[in-house]
């Protein structure tokens, strides 16, 4: 192992020594203020040493990883992602559950699963990152074991899990079948030697495409989206809605643009179909909701939709597009789910809609923050939403897909009737006094509450001047 | 001794699949559901053995011995999470395992 190897892997060694270490302290002393720092320093130093070990060109450990700089900037921003779920999970969790120091370790796994996934080239390091990250999710899904309805989120979750990674390594093995190899530049290379793409290899991508779709949660492997949304604990709910699905959509872009998909009319044709039907279903099952867990979780269904369209694009100002659009959508959605978990009181999340009527006159910060977020969501200018939106049009507009550009544009007005429902709501007068709850020393929320003016900060800085993420992506996508 | 066809290994791996496929859509009780799904890794990774003997590399079993673990993995999540299930439910029954609907 040649230096260059060793330090390229060293963001995954500080997370794995990161959970030994807790499981450790945690056989010593069970403290969730030591535990919670322990993650929040490591998933922090984890992201300095990023920064600081500025990779100059491509690294490859053969066969099995990539260090590229489309690799190194979803690494930055899923290490972001999970300190900011960390960062919502210590007031969260303090009050809910007993034993609530696994917690951390299966977040630091997951992230840990969902980096691998980014960086891996390889069919065997794919299914490895992939089971790492949902074996975690499984787990935290159910964590809060006292609710009814957690338990039956993370079973609908695990079988779901488990059925699509049957369809995807299904795949892989028919792909493998058919031109020996599990390297993604090599099937490239044996496919373009052929003449047309082979039945079985075909076959191969169609049950890829089912397994791929359930872990993105896009039309028709929608279902599981809005239960697990509505029974997962909040924060692992901005975990799933970010790190996972964002992990999954990488790692597509990656695998299509190594095989050159954009080649085959017929996955060209799935997935147009795919990105349609999520934006029309995801936007008009949002509609009728009266839960804003399964309005977010219908919304992320019509923004993976969104997402779709730019990665169909392709080309460098499509990845250009695909990672900004990530960057808005993690802030707005973490935002979201962290706001709602704030909200929460000890025996379920504030998810009813009711919940919210009249917070603008109750708690302002809180409301005015939550506004930002949903009207980014709605990508309304001046939030990071509408410049990711706005990319995604203009990498559409370039490879003249005016179908999809068109749908994006009358599901993006669409959209915004339910965000507008939920802000409208905040602004209603509420004559019924709620009963105050009782809540944790105000101080325990000093955390999150900074996180979210954090990323409420970020995200419409992002929406102002949106040039120094747009530099800073197309630097690193030009390394070579 | 003849070696068994691909086609042949394939084939059989492809039933098994549909077979675990079918069982998992139509089985209402948790633990059938998990043992349907467990058939379909199993066929997946029985593909990959096939697949690996065809090209005469390790990486087939290797792959196998992936799939064989994280599938170990996944059980026991899942037989957790089943009887907590049971202890609220006191049914295996995925039909009574729904509240959530919309």
């Amino acid at each position: 192992m040649s230096k260059t190897d060793f330090l390229s892997v060293v963001p995954l060694f500080i997370l794995t020594s990161a959970a030994i270490l807790i499981l450790f302290s945690i056989a010593v002393k069970r403290d969730h203020k030591v535990i919670y720092v322990i993650t929040t320093v490591s998933l922090a130093i984890d992201f300095i040493f990023l920064v600081w070990y500025k990779a100059t060109a491509t690294w490859v450990i053969e066969p099995l990883f990539i260090f590229d700089g489309f690799g190194t900037f979803n690494t930055g921003l899923i290490l972001l992602t999970a300190l900011a779920v960390t960062m919502i999970s210590y007031a969260y969790f303090e009050q809910r559950e007993e034993r609530k120091e696994e917690y951390y370790i299966l977040l630091i796994l997951a992230t840990l699963g969902a980096i691998v996934l980014v960086i891996s080239k390889h069919f065997v390091s794919l299914f490895l990152g992939l089971e790492i990250l949902s074996v975690s999710l499984y787990s935290m899904i159910a964590y809060l074991r006292k609710r009814a309805r957690s338990d039956e989120a993370g079973i609908k979750y695990l079988i779901l899990a488990a059925f699509s990674s049957a369809f995807l390594l299904f795949g892989m093995a028919l792909v493998y079948t058919a031109v020996g190899t599990m390297e993604f530049s090599k099937i490239a290379s044996h496919l373009s030697s052929l003449e047309a793409m082979p039945v079985i290899v075909f076959a191969g991508f169609g049950l890829m495409t089912v397994g791929i779709g359930f872990k993105l949660g896009v039309v028709p492997f929608h279902m599981w989206a809005a239960d697990v949304y509505e029974g997962a604990p909040a924060p692992v709910t901005a975990f799933i809605a970010t790190v996972s699905k964002g992990g999954m959509m990488a790692l597509l872009v990656r695998f299509f643009t190594a095989i050159d998909g954009y080649q085959y009319h017929g996955l060209i044709l799935i997935f147009t179909i795919i990105a349609i039907a999520s934006m029309f279903i995801g936007n008009f099952l949002a509609l009728r909701q009266g839960n804003v867990k399964r309005v977010l979780a219908y919304s992320s269904i019509a923004h993976l939709g969104y997402l779709l369209v730019a990665f169909l694009a392709g080309g460098t100002l499509g990845i250009e597009a695909v990672s900004f659009y990530l960057v808005a959508y993690f802030i707005t959605s973490t935002g979201a789910f962290g706001i709602l978990a704030t909200l929460s009181d000890r025996d379920r999340d504030a998810e009813l809609l009711d919940d919210y009527r009249g917070l603008f006159w109750t708690r302002p910060w809180t409301a005015t923050m939550f506004t930002s977020m949903l009207l980014s969501l709605a990508g309304i200018p001046l939030t990071a939403g509408f410049i990711g939106k706005f990319y995604l049009v203009a990498a559409g507009v370039r490879e003249h897909l005016w179908l999809l550009v068109v749908m994006l544009a009358v599901n993006s007005a669409i959209g915004l009737y339910y965000y507008i429902k939920i802000i409208a709501t905040m602004m209603e007068k509420n004559e019924v006094e709620r009963p105050a709850s009782n809540e944790l020393n105000p101080s325990v929320y000093v955390v999150s509450g900074v996180t979210m003016a954090i990323l409420t900060i970020l995200l419409i800085w992002i929406g102002v001047h949106p040039n120094g993420m747009m530099v800073l992506i197309h630097e690193l996508l030009a390394l070579d | 001794m003849d070696q068994v066809p691909t086609e042949a290994g394939l084939i059989l791996a492809g039933v098994l699949f549909t077979l675990g496929l079918i069982s998992v859509l139509i089985r209402r009780n948790i633990i059938f559901m998990l043992i349907s799904v467990e058939i379909m890794l199993n066929a997946a990774g029985l593909a990959f053995v096939v697949a690996g003997a065809k090209w005469s590399q390790a990486d087939g079993q290797v792959m196998f011995i992936f799939i064989l673990t994280m599938a170990a993995a996944e059980v026991s999540v899942g037989l957790a999470l089943i009887l907590q299930i049971y202890h609220q439910l006191k049914t295996l029954d995925s039909d009574a395992a729904n509240k959530m609907k919309g």
